[in-house]
């Protein structure tokens, strides 16, 4: 099993080898590809072998794997799948059009596959103390992807990230700290007074009001990596400026890894303090987040600016799951994690082929998709629909299992908000997606601004698409994470596998 | 552990290097030459780094004197002379005049938020037996100042120093809880930092090679 952990860890790393190589993006793509897909397998198999079997051990409690980072793994290492399978067309597109040096190529490869990696290291650590440690670091990976492209708003955007993103995270080290003095009155001299497994197991003994302190700070803290508000200020520009694979990572696999170290800190603090108190937290700043996020997803604009606000949005609605609490509100929070996850992936992949094709992020100046180019305009009409959570798709059965968890509770005045706000999200972001998708595909609008992820290659039309890939294999690679991700997505509505739902109910075991 | 009770030598000396270390955030927030921030945040490190060796000499802890070392090389020398070479001088930085409320207003605030830290963190609500319990509202303290000094200054490298002074606050809280606070982790935190200021230095000079100043008041481009 301790393999299997490795393997992990180390299959994104495929990417920063395959740059240290001065590999093109085609091939560091397929290597990064490659290297998601073998941490994908693996992830897969350790789920399945730790519902049979006790959480994986080791290294004095610095490795600790049980159901709940096996599931997140299993996310997280689905969406590096995803992003990086999108990232070999994106990159050989940008690099052909002379968007983006080689040199740019390869930093992009070497910092995705470091960022990928940390984050599954930081599911698979039982140490609070190197939790921090890699979260932070996987921050600091993904600055450099949102800054990539070096232009004054990249720049801009990527540099609020990483100082509101630091800040964030060195609070919820001392979060951390006041954990750990919660914890004094264990005689301890050994690194397992830090470990998840130790604290949970000696929950009762721990004082109470740092530990109160400790939740606290932790939600602010990693609820600025959640993106949680009104900590979530530097969400919408980083994943706007960002190149779209990364964008997708950003939106699917940190902020969830963001959400995992806040479920630890509430299981600790729901053993300690019950759970009146952490509940009251996470609805709090759940709906804050979901009122947000509704409110300028209104604003129409830029695309990828509307997911961004979306994804704040979901990440509120996880944290309400986890308010509701009970085994339907947890099962849901994991589940939406998921699906969200993977929608959210879809999308912003389908965004970086729009941006492409048109040169622009705005949605005005995208019209037709679906008559001029019908499997990107496709996946953007049933990505959208999947992530405002209509049948068949897996959000509509995870929201209606979170609103069923609050119904459970004594007032139905929460999830009725809730689905009034759901209701308004729809009509947000359809307006906006259902134009850039209907409408003749000819007709010329001019683009809004000329935000430009580069300067048009030729001197094409404004409005009319061009095609940005070279050769069958880039448009084929382009489309098969749109396709897989929707068949997935398709699958979790209607249908969720014996061992997803063993899965699940095993990490619930782990936060009740 | 009683190594460190608030009236043997090795915990007054504790006590007083937070005293000084709170100071010096004062110092800090309360200047407006770019070349201070840095000499201030430098001497602060300097301090921290007296504190570490005090308490690896209390435990006789090679690792406390490892990082003792290490805060003095990367925090104290490392940082300070990079800051001043790869910034100030490069992009000809003398007085911050981004700042958002008056200086002594920013003290003032600096003063309550020192308050706000003393009452949240009381010696009784701790549990008994932790180390220099004086310690923890100073580490409060700093953290509070370090976030005050990030929201009141508009320019990116005083923002930077900022969120130093922060990560200096929580050092000094993990310092009080020497004996069991891993040393892979605290390792990682200083690789964490290093490469933290290396980006941000990055990105700051390429900001501003952008635009005239890298201000952040100029940083109106992405909004909504």
């Amino acid at each position: 099993m301790t393999v299997l952990a490795i393997l992990i860890v180390a299959g994104p790393l495929a990417g920063p080898a395959a740059a240290l190589l001065r590999a093109r993006a085609r091939a560091a793509g397929v290597a990064l590809a490659a290297g998601g897909l073998v941490s994908l397998a693996a992830a897969i198999t350790l789920l399945a072998m730790l519902v049979h079997h006790p959480p994986l051990t080791g290294g004095d409690g610095f490795l600790y794997v049980d159901a709940l980072s096996g599931f997140f793994l299993i996310t997280v290492a689905g969406v590096t799948a995803l992003a990086a399978f999108g990232s070999i067309a994106y990159l050989s597109a940008e690099e052909d059009a002379g968007a983006l040096s080689s040199f740019q190529v390869r930093l992009y490869f070497a910092f995705f596959g470091l960022f990928a990696s940390l984050m599954l290291a930081s599911l698979e650590t039982g140490n609070l103390g190197l939790l921090f440690v890699l979260i932070e670091a996987s921050t600091l990976a993904s600055a450099a992807l949102v800054g990539l492209e070096g232009k004054a708003r990249s720049l801009e955007a990527a540099w609020k990230y990483v100082i509101i993103s630091s800040l964030g995270v060195t609070i919820a080290l001392a979060g951390t700290l006041f954990l750990f003095y919660a914890g004094s009155a264990l005689h301890l001299a050994s690194n397992q007074r830090l470990t998840w497994p130790y604290l949970l197991a000696h929950a009762a003994v721990l004082a109470p009001q740092p530990v109160r302190l400790a939740f606290l700070l932790a939600v602010v803290g990693y609820g600025t990596k959640v993106g949680l508000a009104p900590m979530h200020t530097w969400l919408p520009d980083a994943h706007a400026e960002a190149p779209s694979p990364a964008s997708a990572m950003l939106s699917a696999a940190l902020l969830n890894t963001g959400m995992y170290a806040i479920i630890r800190f509430l299981a600790i603090t729901q053993a300690r303090l019950g759970a009146a108190f952490p509940r009251a937290v996470l609805l709090t700043f759940g709906f804050a987040s979901v009122v947000i996020g509704v409110l300028f997803m209104v604003r129409r604009g830029n695309f990828k600016r509307l997911f961004a606000y979306s994804s704040v949005e979901h990440m509120g609605i996880i944290a309400v799951a986890l308010g509701f609490g009970g085994v339907l509100g947890l099962y849901g929070a994991l589940l939406h994690t998921l699906n969200h996850a993977i929608a959210k992936a879809v999308l912003f992949l389908d965004s970086g082929d729009v941006a492409l094709r048109y040169r622009t992020r705005e949605a005005a100046g995208v019209r037709g998709l679906l008559v001029a180019v019908p499997v990107t305009g496709g996946a953007l009409l049933f990505g959208s629909l999947a992530v405002l959570g209509s049948p068949p798709f897996g959000l509509f059965l995870s929201e209606l299992t979170i609103v069923r968890a609050g119904f459970a509770r004594s007032s139905p005045i929460l999830p009725l908000l809730l689905l009034g706000l759901l209701a308004v999200a729809f009509i947000a972001f359809a307006r906006t997606t259902a134009g850039m998708v209907t409408g003749s595909a000819a007709s010329p609008a001019a683009p809004a601004s000329p935000d430009g992820s580069a300067a048009p290659a030729s001197p094409a039309t404004p409005g009319a698409p061009v095609d940005p890939y070279r050769g069958r294999g880039a448009r084929w690679a382009a489309a098969v994470p749109l396709a897989a991700g929707l068949v997935a997505l398709l699958v979790l509505g209607l249908w969720i596998p014996a061992g997803l739902n063993t899965a699940i109910l095993h990490s619930l075991a782990v936060i009740r | 552990m009683e190594k460190l009770a608030a009236t043997s030598p090795a915990g007054v000396l504790l006590d007083l290097s937070g005293v000084l270390i709170l100071l010096l955030a004062f110092a800090c927030l309360g200047s407006k030459l770019f070349n201070r921030y840095v000499a201030y945040y430098g001497a602060q490190s300097v301090v921290l780094s007296f504190a570490a060796g005090v308490a690896a000499w209390t435990f006789h802890s090679v690792e406390l004197w490892i990082l003792a070392v290490l805060t003095l090389a990367i925090k104290g020398i490392g940082i300070p002379v990079a800051t001043r070479r790869l910034l100030l001088r490069r992009l000809a930085l003398a007085r911050d005049s981004a700042i958002s409320i008056g200086l002594s207003t920013s003290l003032i605030v600096g003063g309550a938020l020192t308050a706000f830290a003393y009452l949240v963190t009381r010696p009784q609500l701790l549990p008994h037996g932790v180390v220099a319990a004086a310690v923890v509202p100073l580490s409060t303290a700093v953290i509070l100042l370090g976030a005050l000094e990030m929201v009141v200054r508009r320019h990116t490298v005083a923002q930077l120093i900022g969120w130093l002074i922060v990560e200096n606050g929580v050092f000094l809280g993990a310092i009080t809880l020497v004996a069991t606070f891993p040393f892979i982790v605290e390792a990682g935190i200083f690789l964490d930092v290093a490469a933290g200021v290396l980006i941000m230095v990055v990105f700051v000079s390429g900001l501003t090679r952008q635009l005239a100043e890298a201000s952040t008041t100029e940083l109106r481009g992405l909004r909504g």
